[in-house]
């Protein structure tokens, strides 16, 4: 009989279920990345009301907190693109049978490795010297 | 012996699930979840209903929610969840009957709609129809031919919670099978079904919740996904 051990605990059951992790977060970047789009156009309308109205909108993204929401966003960008390859993939019959390495490689590996070059000089120049 | 604290979700007449019984069993390290059922019935509690009949995975009865997973009772040994508190629950997206006893009337409700049966046109052939070893049939359906319409997959489907008219990836799964058949003539008929706004294939949104619980490993994304492709092209399925 196989051992039990925790690793083949978690290899049988909860590995599994790495598409439904995947469907929750591309949901769920997807609706963030919706209500900053609506933020965006907002602010942008902003330059119908004159150049004043719009420097003044612009200025409540300059302070500590918007800088780090803007590093967020980023970090939403990536793995909602990244997991949105991962899904065209599947849907054109790649990597079907690997998906669940494919989500841990691309999605969250990747995502995560890009993320991370992206956003280090992005806090260093943004956060840390502002 | 090792002792495990089973909590099962228990139902009033109506079905509803009213409370959770705790009870404290004793199993040795290879007994399965309807070994729990089973010694928790006879010692503690003979009103406990649930459902088995093979014992071994074939006939798929035992389903249920082991767990915040939908597994097979019988073929789930205790020491694999590797945990000391085990929760039981019925099967999701279907109605209680009682306790961890579940209607599949909306599954077969859902199987029926795609035409399960063989709708072939030599129905008084007296010879056994051939289906070569080279076909496609023969070579890209093995697995998925083992269904047990044990109605896991239909539990375990996201989409299947949130859309009743969703046909469920076994049924999905069948319908393949039957466009896939070589002796099968109903093509047209399935591919409407299969193609519904509401209920169709479209409604997959690749969560692979189905291919992750099925206890027989079929993979059902793979068939939902296949079917997406081949109903873009009208070849798709021409019978060969």
């Amino acid at each position: 009989m196989r051992p039990t051990t925790t690793t083949n605990v978690v290899r049988k059951y909860s590995w599994q279920f790495s598409g439904m992790v995947a469907h929750i977060i591309q949901r769920v970047t997807g609706v963030l990345l919706l209500i900053y789009l609506f933020l965006h156009v907002h602010t942008i309308g902003e330059l119908s009301q004159g150049q004043a109205a719009f420097d003044q909108a612009l200025l409540m993204f300059k302070n500590p907190l918007f800088r780090l929401l803007e590093i967020g966003l980023l970090g939403l960008v990536i793995l909602h693109a990244l997991n949105g390859i991962r899904l065209t993939l599947i849907d054109l019959g790649l990597g079907h049978k690997r998906q669940q390495q494919l989500f841990w490689a691309l999605s969250i590996g990747v995502a995560g490795l890009i993320f991370l070059i992206a956003a280090i000089p992005l806090f260093i120049a943004s956060v840390l010297r502002s | 012996m090792k002792s495990y604290q089973v909590k099962i979700a228990r139902s009033s007449a109506d079905g509803g699930i009213t409370r959770i019984g705790t009870f404290q069993v004793a199993l040795e390290e290879r007994m399965t979840v309807l070994d729990a059922l089973f010694n928790i019935q006879r010692t503690q509690d003979d009103s406990l209903s649930f459902r088995c009949a093979c014992r071994v995975g074939m006939c798929g009865t035992c389903a249920m929610y082991i767990n915040s997973v939908p597994r097979l009772a019988c073929k789930t040994q205790v020491s694999q969840l590797d945990t000391e508190t085990v929760t039981i629950a019925p099967l999701p997206n279907l109605p209680v009957i009682k306790d961890l006893v579940v209607s599949l009337e909306p599954f077969f409700k859902q199987w029926k709609k795609i035409k399960p049966a063989l709708h072939s046109p030599n129905r008084d052939a007296t010879e056994p129809a051939k289906i070569p070893a080279t076909s496609r049939y023969a070579r890209e359906t093995p697995q998925k031919r083992d269904c047990i319409t044990c109605g896991i997959c239909y539990g375990a489907c996201g989409i299947k919670s949130t859309n009743e008219e969703y046909l469920g990836p076994a049924a999905i799964n069948k319908a393949f099978l039957r466009l896939m058949d070589p002796r099968d003539t109903a093509t047209e008929e399935r591919l409407d079904v299969l193609n519904e706004e509401r209920g169709g294939v479209w409604r997959c949104h690749t969560q692979f919740n189905c291919t992750a619980a099925c206890p027989k490993k079929i993979d059902l994304t793979d068939t939902i996904m296949r079917l997406k492709r081949s109903m873009l092209f009208p070849s798709g399925f021409k019978k060969a």
